[in-house]
């Protein structure tokens, strides 16, 4: 299909308990998509299915283009420097000198870290640093299809913003369709289009919302009354949404 | 903790490390006043008239001796290490040879390889030390290899590193701190036993002459000998593998 960068058909996983039933969603190209549900629904599992690092028991994902994923955790190696950790995909590719030196160059500075940063092993930066680094480390081997886990959660409010500066950076530099899961509903809905709610887990989706062209404000009370709907409808389920 | 209270605490952990030094010293002192031992004035006096071409190259073979035996038990614990990652049988011997060489003692190796091997034999130091530190290097070296975080090895191969580059980025690094830690306790105790080893051989050491020294009833060598066995382990530690720990762990910090 024209325009159409992922598809997730009717995909159920159980680990050892039910935790997807019958998902379907899709990314378009070029679209900022948003996951949103409350914690332990399945979101994370939901995007490695959709990064093949996960299969699912039943239902299929179709891929329309390279997949490149960003964890919650960071995963950069703690004995290499920022700036081996983002060229380590390159390396793999055989990317050697000049051609591997510009290409850290070009992504690190969209990703807005500094040569200071860069020289610094993961402990000793910070969060907001490392995430950056994480997002560099995808970005360089240029993947179509970006899928971010929880991007936001546990930045300061200045990294957060500084994140989505970034993000809307690399989005009008280059061609790419991104997943971001979240749950912190205002800077997710600063960056999306269309979101889907999902329920408490087992996660089905319980809403898909179109918020483009509506203010923040609106935005947030569209998807909160969404959130709230499902989540009354679940007993003994608190208040899990920042 | 303000750096001044950490400073105090420091000093205090140093003045408590001093004190060790003299506390042992005091002892060996009031030993020798009564007539047991030579005090440290004869010790020292014995170990300047020492040739120092002979106390190098006794020291030389006693390092010899345990840096070889410690590097082949590492080797072999490496082997092991490695295939026990992927197979359950070598993780069932791997476990129960450290087990069965953890129950041996050093003395038993040294009697034993002396006897097949003979007294002029090298080998004997090299094997004995190899055996006594194997169980040690082997457990850790086991464990270092497969603590390796899932979650590293999910990323990098999500960016497509191939299964060397596992086992070259994230495994093996992952295994410095826990290797670098086994292999200074393991080296320490590898001088301690080689010098076991020498004095039932006539291969040379420190550890013949410590006992060469005793059976011509020279209780200054016997002593003096040992006063550069303690000065080598403590010298090998501090100076050299502590410094090499602290680099491997830089990371951590
Ligand atoms: N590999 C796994 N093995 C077993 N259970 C898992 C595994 N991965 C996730 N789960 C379970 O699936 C549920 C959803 O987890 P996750 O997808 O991480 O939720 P979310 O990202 O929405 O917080 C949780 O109950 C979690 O314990
Ligand atoms: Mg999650």
């Amino acid at each position: 299909m024209a325009g159409m960068m992922l598809r997730v058909s009717s995909v159920h996983k159980s680990f050892s308990e039910p935790v997807l039933t019958d998902i379907s969603l899709h990314l378009k190209e070029r679209e900022v998509l948003g996951l949103v549900g409350p914690n332990g629904c399945g979101k994370t599992t939901l995007l490695r299915i959709m990064a093949g690092l996960e299969t699912p028991d039943r239902g299929d994902v179709k891929v329309m283009g390279k997949v490149g994923i960003v964890f919650q955790e960071d995963r950069l190696l703690p004995w290499k420097t920022l700036w081996e950790n983002i060229a380590l995909g390159l390396k793999y590719r055989g990317l050697r000198g000049e051609e591997l030196i510009g290409k850290v160059k070009e992504y690190s500075e969209m990703v807005g870290l500094s040569k200071s940063d860069l020289a610094l092993h993961p402990r000793k930066a910070s969060g907001g640093t490392r995430r950056k680094a994480a997002l560099a480390r995808a970005l360089v081997l240029e993947p179509e299809i970006l899928l971010l886990d929880e991007p936001f959660t546990g930045l300061d409010v200045k990294a957060r913003i500084s994140l989505r500066e970034a993000l809307r950076l690399i989005w009008s530099e280059y061609e790419l369709s991104t997943v971001i899961v979240s749950h912190q509903l205002e800077e997710l809905l600063l960056l999306t289009g269309r979101v889907y709610v999902l329920t408490p887990k087992p996660a089905r989706i319980a809403e898909e919302i179109s918020v483009e062209g509506m203010d923040l404000k609106s935005r947030l009370d569209r998807v909160k009354e969404a959130l709230y709907h499902i989540l009354s409808r679940t007993p003994g389920s608190e208040e899990p949404l920042s | 903790m303000t750096s001044a209270q950490r400073g105090r605490k420091g000093m205090a952990f140093g003045v408590g490390r001093l004190l060790a030094g003299a506390f042992m010293l005091v002892i060996w002192i009031s030993a020798s006043a009564t007539g047991m031992l030579p005090g440290p004035t004869e010790v020292l006096v014995y170990l300047a008239s020492m040739r120092p071409e002979e106390l190098f190259a006794q020291v030389l073979k006693t390092l010899y001796n345990s840096i070889t035996g410690f590097s082949l038990s590492f080797l072999i614990s490496m082997a092991l290490g490695l295939i026990s990652h992927k197979s359950n049988l070598i993780m069932g011997f791997s476990e129960a040879l450290s087990e069965i060489f953890n129950s041996t003692s050093a003395l038993v190796w040294s009697l034993v390889l002396v006897a097949v091997m003979g007294v002029l034999s090298p080998l004997p130091p090299i094997l004995v030390v190899a055996a006594v530190t194997l169980p040690h290097v082997l457990t850790a070296t086991v464990s270092a290899l497969s603590s390796a975080d899932p979650g590293l090895l999910e990323a990098i191969r999500a960016v497509g590193a191939k299964p060397s580059d596992e086992f070259f980025e994230v495994i093996l690094p992952s295994s410095v701190p826990l290797l670098v830690s086994a292999s200074r306790v393991g080296l320490g105790t590898a001088l301690r036993i080689s010098v076991v080893a020498e004095a039932f051989g006539s291969s040379g050491g420190v550890g013949y002459m410590i006992i060469r020294s005793y059976n011509l009833a020279d209780a200054s060598g016997v002593l003096a000998w040992s006063v550069v066995l303690i000065a080598l382990v403590l010298g090998l530690d501090q100076l050299i593998l502590k410094p090499i720990e602290r680099r491997a762990k830089r990371w951590l910090e």
